[in-house]
């Protein structure tokens, strides 16, 4: 691909490697599989649906919370909910942090139709005309694009 | 490693974020319609009622299985994979980052720590392969499939597991389980669409995911002090996109939230019945405002495999049509 002239020589993932492991995880997939079904898959319907309560509430094991014997069940449910609490709240907590971030990055670019010229051309096309003034505050270029080719400081 | 900000993985790592990503956002949509059954009512009926979501789970649980024992293999396997393992081991640079984050929303730090840039621009020498939130993707989300994995295995056969679990009530109790490991995941990965699609510079969605770093050219000024950011342009609609959809992060992640506490999911009733209430009500819009959010994400992803299409057919076109030939070589059309 005479594309690619330009282009890194990165490490990779080796091809036979890819091919062998794709093969050996569909095995193992189709394997585990197999014995998740009790070694027999057409043993029964696998999506029976057998309600246990009746009226309003109808469904498949809808009284569970009181059926339940197992305390070490219990025990893992009210773990899993308690996780599940703290870790929505620190989430929870990211989402802001990153919310407040973006906005204080994005008060740092210029503003929508601040000037007339477009910022980094994506196709990586050239700049036209020479220098942007060197300070951080978006110097009103007269020549077109600022593609990333000359410098401007940071704050 | 100088790379630019979407010259991150290798190609097989994007192939497989976009398959795992696919496969799960399915696991998520069929598995959380089963679970929030009264709130996505429509959306059991969409996947064919009770029998065709558990069926549509379990193709895509079986995906999973695929990957993950795909993903094991090729990390052990090669020399790649075994190289980045120190690539993800968390380091005080990522606690640092951390600490800086919060002190720069506060407006305490100039700008943000090395470990924690999307966007690198000039400064991507400096920065490592992953985030310090990237290494706590890849951790909790690997831990979070494995588990859910392992007790969804568990629960694939209904005979296999009443002898495991002695009654159907403890059985259902331990489909329940399995739907609130995943609890986590659900929240993580809303969290993770907000922050790499509306990120100002990289917006509306971060390629570094889906535009291997073999198809990136590595040149980037040296002059350049700091990431560069503020010769970019801010897209129009970024300050009201962001507003809205990181208002329905958070919607989203609280509602499933709350929804995983009192709507403990199974049973799938026969009739639906929407909760009567108003907090039900309340509860119903901000749990499809989470699987829209999903929805948006399924969306993004997509968008990010266009953009690496497009991406290698500039490359080629610029490859046959050199517009600049600055060695005076000829320009050879082809007809």
């Amino acid at each position: 691909m005479s594309y690619r002239e330009h282009l890194p020589e990165t490490e990779g993932y080796p091809r036979a490697a890819i091919a062998i492991n794709a093969l050996v995880a569909i095995a193992v997939t189709a394997l585990v599989l197999w014995w998740a079904a009790d070694f027999a898959v057409f043993y029964e319907e696998l999506f029976r649906i057998q309600p246990v309560a009746e009226g309003a509430n109808a469904g498949v094991g809808s009284d569970w919370t009181s059926g339940n014997q197992i305390a070490w069940l219990d025990f893992l449910i009210a773990i899993t909910h308690a996780a599940d609490v703290i870790m929505g709240v620190f989430i929870l907590f990211m989402v802001f942090l990153h919310w407040g971030a973006f906005r204080r990055l994005a008060s740092r670019m210029r503003q929508p139709g601040d000037s007339g010229s477009s910022a980094v051309a994506a196709d990586g096309g050239q700049v036209e005309g020479g220098t942007t003034a060197g300070d951080a505050t978006t110097a009103e270029n007269a020549g077109g694009d600022t593609a990333g080719d000359d410098g401007g400081e940071t704050a | 490693m100088t790379q630019l900000d979407h010259g991150k993985f290798s190609k097989m790592t994007t192939t497989f974020h976009t398959l795992l990503a696919l496969d799960v956002f399915v696991l998520f949509f069929s598995g959380y319609s089963l679970m929030f059954n009264d709130e996505l009512w429509w959306m059991v009926n969409l996947m064919g009622g009770a029998t065709g979501v558990s069926a549509v789970h379990r193709i895509a649980g079986a995906g999973l299985l695929a990957l993950i024992v795909f993903w094991m293999l090729m990390m052990v396997t090669t020399d790649t994979g075994r190289g980045n393992f120190r690539e993800i081991l968390p380091s005080k640079g990522d606690f640092d980052a951390f600490i800086q984050d919060v002190r720069f929303l506060l407006g305490s730090a100039d700008e943000r720590h090395p470990n924690a840039r999307q966007f690198a621009g000039g400064t991507a020498d400096e920065i490592p392969l992953l985030t310090y939130i990237g290494k706590g993707v890849v951790f909790i989300f690997a831990a979070e499939l494995t588990l859910l994995t392992i007790s969804g295995l568990l629960i694939w056969s209904k005979t296999g597991v009443m002898e495991l679990m002695a009654t159907k009530t403890a059985a259902a109790a331990f489909v329940t389980f399995h739907g609130l490991l995943g609890v986590i995941m659900l929240m993580g990965v809303m969290f993770h669409i907000f922050e790499h699609g509306f990120h100002p510079a990289l917006y509306p969605v971060e390629v570094k995911a889906f535009i291997p770093r073999s198809m990136i050219p590595e040149e980037h000024d040296d002059d350049i002090e700091g990431t560069g950011i503020e010769r970019l342009e801010l897209a129009p609609s970024w300050n009201m996109a962001s507003t809205v959809v990181g208002a329905m992060t958070v919607i989203g992640i609280v509602s499933v939230l709350l929804g995983s506490l009192f709507d403990e999911g199974y049973p799938v009733p026969r009739e639906i019945a929407i909760g009567g209430g108003p907090t039900d009500i309340l509860l119903t819009v901000g749990i499809n405002m989470g699987v829209f959010v999903l929805l948006l994400g399924l969306v993004l992803q997509m968008y990010g495999n266009l953009l690496r299409v497009r991406w290698q057919k500039q490359l080629e076109q610029e490859a046959s049509e050199p517009t600049t030939a600055t060695d005076g070589g000829r320009v050879e059309s082809e007809e």
